[in-house]
């Protein structure tokens, strides 16, 4: 990151306030508004980043999300290794119609640069700027700092993460685990990667919800993945949770899962140009089950081949490819992610090597 | 059962929790009509879209007129763009349309069921359906009779070992009392009341879904729900439209039995009832028939008292001049029938005692509005007495279409230096606030059908306990009309049924 930010970037960001004055700039621009405009707000959205070549699009995304899911959105750009330290904030609206009228809801957004000793004021810009009594939903696009703020951790709600891109991840993850597991926080852990997976997920389930397909979920006798290039921690996600769920245990050393009758059942994972999961194979004795994603498809194509019966092909719902979309779906699931943290768990020690 | 075996795949396990359907072929008896185009293909499309329908299934159109296959298709295709929430994607359709097919018969032929059995068989070889079958009955309630019959004869009703056979039926379930009491007796023949599905699509709505949270996931509301605050609950169901080409099924049915007998008295079961033992379907169907139970009869001269019938006069709609009911196309120009009802129910238990539910419905008023209005009382009138300023009563409203949501009125202080009290309203809208689409009711009553679950189905003894007491009513109407009044077009109904809230002190709200 360069050590100083050009203002130019923070043109489309919103009006600049000074810190200080930012509720009271931001009850004039709703008193300067017309009638057909309402405030909404169902969550804090904090974004933080140390990124700013993405803050344009980090930027759209909080446009696109407060469009759907109406939030106090609050854009950070944080920069600890600047020389010099200033804070400095812009406030804009995001508008959109509601249905056919010309009725408009706005979710308002505050936005930061935190440069040099600045940004170890974070938590307390967080706190300050807050819409009371909202759940916090914490989505932080850097490393997590060494050592984790307490406090900071001990108020969000959600914390969403992606570890698609991670080049450390058993660092990173051991990190939130100990986030997790402290006491200190009870956060939500929401990696977009996983949330990517629910539609793998589901498309999985379904297949096995066939009467004829289900017995075969005992029986099942290797798995065949393809991810694209360093792209593996997504795969391995998913093949924690089928692990988790079948009762299976990791033999690290040998690269395979075992059952509880000692089976053992290998898995590949091939790395390939495409999307970051492209294929899912599962074989059991003479059945076999396929989930094939193509690049681009917004959609499954499924296969279940069962003794007895025809193949049986579908197509199913895929994720969505695009940043926003992964996150309305994470903001728009409630509860906690048991399944993530259990499947985190058992892969773990694949991510060492 | 195979939803059994299904229910414990460990890798559904903390996926959303939803009915999930079994591989079963659905017959839709009346494949060609409007119902099948507008809701239930495009229903079956989205829920294709949303990953929801089980990896096997088949669709067969069952209907009289002579087409292939591949028309049938286009036609449905062409319905299902119109209509459909989501945008047709043309992969998914394809892969959809893949699953249906045309059987051309006339309902009254046996042969024409024999030949569908032969075929689901011969599907069920090549698609893997397990020999589950759900028929929908969307042909013309006339028609009923004769469908089921068949069924029965054809052994269609029966399914083989480790399957399941299940019917839909549509409203109207009957026409009164003893015609319900035929259609129950038809189709009790042919498949168990655990195998009847009766839809009335208002209970697969949202909204009307969320009344059951609203009340017993909020400890602020129930603690309140009863005659000690609750002062009177108002449910409006309004429609601009007139009788739009259907007169000769609403002249002899007309609002009371069109509208009331099934929706209407269903919003207000689920206002009304206890909270249920269970979230299964019983448990909640068997508060919802005890409210029914203590309704308080309408007979004789009060029928005349609590109830307001009237048809709409000419007038203008948006702006456009309107035709009188009695010059609408089809309608005998000397017609009885209601096209608005008000009524004043109270519903005769210990939580309600004292409580008037008023309930109104009626065509070609100012707009289309479904909603569920709950009047509190007013505060005692001591502390504010001397200001002289009047504070309006909390009004928590449960709009069921459109624009679902629920909102609440209270009173707050106006800024400025003297003491003035304003109405302000608590809004919230699904829309809004879930930013995601809501589905049609028809989607998830077909999911909750092939799954089994039968919550949001009327019962048996709820569709008949309800003609009961639509019958009195309507019996009463058969002794005079000079009760019926008219009402213009484009207003909020006859003043005859503002006379009944004005009975209470209380006035219909301003919709």
């Amino acid at each position: 990151m360069e050590a100083l930010v050009n203002d130019a970037a923070f043109i489309e960001l919103g009006m600049p306030v000074e810190i200080g004055k930012i509720d009271k700039k931001l009850g004039e621009l709703w008193d300067s508004s017309d009638d057909t405009k309402t405030r909404a707000s169902l969550i804090n959205l904090v974004v933080y980043t140390e990124n700013d070549a993405t803050l344009a699009a980090d930027n759209a995304v909080l446009a696109a999300v407060a469009g759907r899911h109406a939030c106090r959105a609050i854009l950070i750009l944080g920069n600890p290794s600047a020389p010099v330290s200033e804070a400095k904030a812009w406030i804009s609206a995001h508008c959109h119609l509601l249905g056919k009228g010309t009725r408009q809801i706005c979710s308002e957004q505050i936005t930061f640069r935190l440069d040099g000793d600045a940004a170890n004021a974070l938590p307390n810009i967080v706190f300050s700027h807050l819409d009371s009594d909202l759940p916090l939903c914490l989505w932080w696009k850097a490393d997590f700092p060494e050592p984790l703020d307490e406090k900071l951790w001990a108020w969000v709600d959600r914390l969403i993460f992606d570890s698609v891109s991670w080049h450390k991840p058993h660092h990173q993850f051991s990190m939130i685990r100990h986030i997790s597991s402290s006491g200190k926080s009870a956060a939500v852990l929401c990696d977009l990667n996983w949330t990517r997976l629910h539609a793998w997920r589901f498309a999985l389930a379904s297949q096995f919800d066939n009467a004829a397909a289900f017995p075969h979920l005992s029986h099942v006798e290797s798995i065949t993945l393809r991810c694209a290039p360093h792209s593996q921690i997504a795969a391995l996600l998913l093949l924690g949770w089928l692990a988790g769920r079948l009762k299976w245990t990791l033999d690290v050393e040998n690269r395979v899962f075992r059952t509880s009758r000692d089976a053992v059942i290998p898995f590949h994972i091939e790395e390939t140009p495409g999307p970051n999961l492209s294929f899912v194979s599962i074989k059991a004795s003479d059945a076999r089950f396929e989930l094939k994603l193509a690049e681009g498809s917004d959609f499954f194509e499924s296969s279940i081949q069962t003794p007895g019966i025809p193949e049986i092909c579908q197509i199913l719902p895929a994720p969505r490819e695009r940043l926003e979309e992964t996150l309305l779906a994470e903001l728009s699931r409630a509860g906690r992610h048991t399944l993530y943290t259990e499947s985190l768990e058992i892969i773990l020690p694949l991510l060492k090597s | 059962m195979p939803s059994d075996i299904l229910r414990s795949n460990p890798l559904r396990e903390g996926l959303a929790q939803r009915s999930i359907p079994d591989p079963c072929t659905l017959v839709i008896f009346g494949a060609t009509g409007d119902l099948t185009h507008r809701k239930l293909v495009p229903a079956l499309y989205n829920l294709a879209a949303d990953g929801a329908l089980p990896p096997a299934i088949s669709v067969v159109g069952f209907a009289r007129r002579d087409k292939s296959d591949d028309v049938f298709r286009a036609e449905l295709e062409e319905a299902a763009r119109k209509f459909s929430r989501q945008a047709i994607n043309d992969d998914l359709w394809k892969n959809f349309t893949s699953s249906i097919c045309y059987h051309r018969s006339e309902f009254d032929k046996l042969e024409g069921y024999e030949a569908l059995a032969k075929r689901l068989d011969e599907m069920d070889a090549a698609r893997g359906t397990g020999g589950n079958r759900l028929f929908y009955l969307a042909a013309g309630p006339d028609q009923f009779e004769v469908i089921l019959e068949n069924l029965r004869k054809s052994g269609l009703n029966k399914a083989r070992p480790g399957a399941w056979s299940r019917v839909i039926v549509e409203k109207p379930f009957g026409t009164d009392l003893p015609s319900a009491k035929r259609l129950n007796d038809l189709v009790e023949n042919a498949f168990d009341e655990s195998e009847t599905f009766r839809i009335d699509h208002y209970l697969g709505k949202e909204t009307a879904q969320n009344i059951i949270v609203l009340r017993f996931a909020n400890a602020l509301f129930e603690a309140m729900w009863n005659s000690r605050y609750i002062d009177h609950v108002q449910i409006t169901a309004s429609e601009p439209l007139g009788v739009e080409g259907r007169a000769g099924y609403y002249e002899k049915s007309g609002a009371l039995r069109d509208m009331v007998q099934n929706h209407l008295l269903q919003l207000l079961c689920l206002t009304a009832m206890e909270p249920p033992a269970g979230l299964d379907a019983d448990s909640i169907r068997d508060e919802k028939v005890k409210v029914l139970r203590s309704l308080r009869p309408l007979t004789g001269e009060d029928v005349f008292k609590h109830v307001v019938r009237a048809q709409y006069g000419a007038g203008s709609i948006n702006g456009k001049r309107v035709a009188a009911y009695r010059d609408e196309l089809n309608v005998n120009p000397e017609s009885v029938t209601e096209t608005f009802v008000a009524m004043e129910l109270n519903v005769d238990n210990w939580r309600w005692a004292g409580v008037p539910f008023f309930i109104r419905v009626g065509k070609r008023l100012p707009k289309a509005a479904t909603e569920i209005a709950v009047h509190f009382k007013s505060v005692p009138p001591v502390l504010f007495r001397a200001t002289g300023e009047s504070i309006d009563d909390n009004v928590l409203v449960i709009r069921i279409q459109p624009d679902e949501g629920i909102s609440l009125r209270m009173s707050a202080k106006m800024p400025g230096s003297s003491l003035r009290i304003e109405p302000v309203k608590m809004d919230f809208h699904y829309g809004t606030s879930f930013g995601k689409a809501t589905p049609e009711a028809y989607e998830r009553l077909l999911l909750d059908a092939m799954s089994g679950d039968a919550t949001l189905f009327a019962r048996r003894d709820e569709v008949e306990q309800a003609w009961k007491f639509v019958d009195a009513i309507h019996e009463a109407w058969q002794h005079r009309s000079d009760d019926l009044a008219v009402y213009t077009s484009g207003s909020w109904g006859p003043g005859e049924a503002d006379e009944l809230t004005k009975r209470h002190e209380a006035a219909w709200r301003r919709l």
